[in-house]
């Protein structure tokens, strides 16, 4: 468990360079998170940064990225936060249900579910 | 899915959408195991860690005088179509990590709160939490011993439930079983929404 062993902890709010949490507004479980442009200079980026930035070209919902990280959510966040900050993500926050779903998504997932 | 296999460059141009469902209930109803039953990828996890109040995070002291602690956060996957996915998350057990159910629900289509008629009580807080932020929510109720019949209607009273509120039989292992739950959320959360809407 990480709460029994400090090192993991440590190493992580390093990555963020002890940031807990982002700049800003947080970002939903399933905000999506998509990379923008083309190939970025990412010499200058560390690993981890750079994992997103692979992941999210498909757009990809926070919790996924920060599972594919194995990273904690709001260490994720933060990562996530200064991506977005130099330009190299865009973060589509998430609208309401009743706003997103219409007849034509509530069939197809309907129909989706139906299939499994 | 594999992310390794996109292509280089490919730029998302339509929204993608993920929709969210919760899955609740008590200790050990079957939570995991019914997003493990359905979903496409071994559920996922992540862990939100926690800073206790007024614990500067710059002092690293803190953490090793356990001013931080981790929930676990377990999820599972079905993709609809590419852009479109349903998340089921299931919902942390303990009380102290209400707040962790607030950020979970918000924008959540709807919710199933499992549960085990052994022990209903089990299942109060997660229908009362439910019920008081309008978030549809349906009641499975997990057939553990597959060969007792539940009566729905002593379900309903036992937990109080309005006549509106689904409540399905199910068996978290199966996964028919789930699939019947998860479209009963869905159709009761979508409709619903719509009878609400003048």
């Amino acid at each position: 468990m990480t709460g029994q062993d400090p090192g993991p902890l440590i190493r992580l709010y390093g990555l963020t360079g002890g940031r807990a949490r982002p700049q800003g507004e947080t970002f939903d479980l399933v905000a999506i998170v998509t990379t923008v442009g083309g190939p970025h200079t990412l010499a200058d980026l560390i690993p981890e940064y750079r994992a997103v930035l692979s992941v999210c070209r498909r757009p990809t919902p926070v919790a996924d990225v920060a599972a594919h990280l194995r990273l904690p959510l709001n260490v994720t966040r933060v990562i996530l936060g200064d991506l977005r900050r130099e330009g190299f993500v865009t973060i589509e926050r998430p609208r309401p249900v009743a706003q997103t779903i219409d007849e034509h998504i509530y069939r197809e997932v309907l129909d989706g579910l139906r299939s499994l | 899915m594999d992310y390794a296999a996109c292509e280089p460059g490919a730029t998302a141009v339509t929204s993608a959408l993920a929709i969210k469902i919760l899955i609740a209930g008590g200790f050990g109803v079957g939570k995991t195991t019914m997003v493990g039953t359905i979903s496409e990828i071994r559920p996922l996890h992540t862990e939100e860690l926690l800073s206790e109040r007024g614990v500067d995070v710059d002092d690293v002291s803190g953490v090793e005088s356990k001013s931080t602690t981790t929930v676990a956060l377990d999820f599972g996957r079905i993709t609809i179509r590419e852009g479109l996915w349903l998340y089921l998350f299931g919902t942390p057990g303990q009380d102290r990590f209400w707040f962790m159910w607030d950020e979970l629900a918000l924008g959540a289509l709807g919710a199933v709160v499992l549960a085990d008629t052994r022990r209903l009580q089990d299942s109060f807080p997660a229908v009362d939490y439910f019920e008081q932020r309008g978030i549809p929510f349906v009641v499975g109720v997990n057939c553990f011993d597959g060969a007792r019949r539940h009566d729905p209607a002593k379900v309903r009273r036992a937990l109080g439930l309005n006549a509106h509120v689904p409540i399905v039989l199910c068996d978290v292992r199966d996964r028919a079983s789930v699939r019947d739950v998860l479209t009963t959320l869905v159709t009761y959360a979508v409709e619903g929404a719509g009878r609400a809407m003048p």
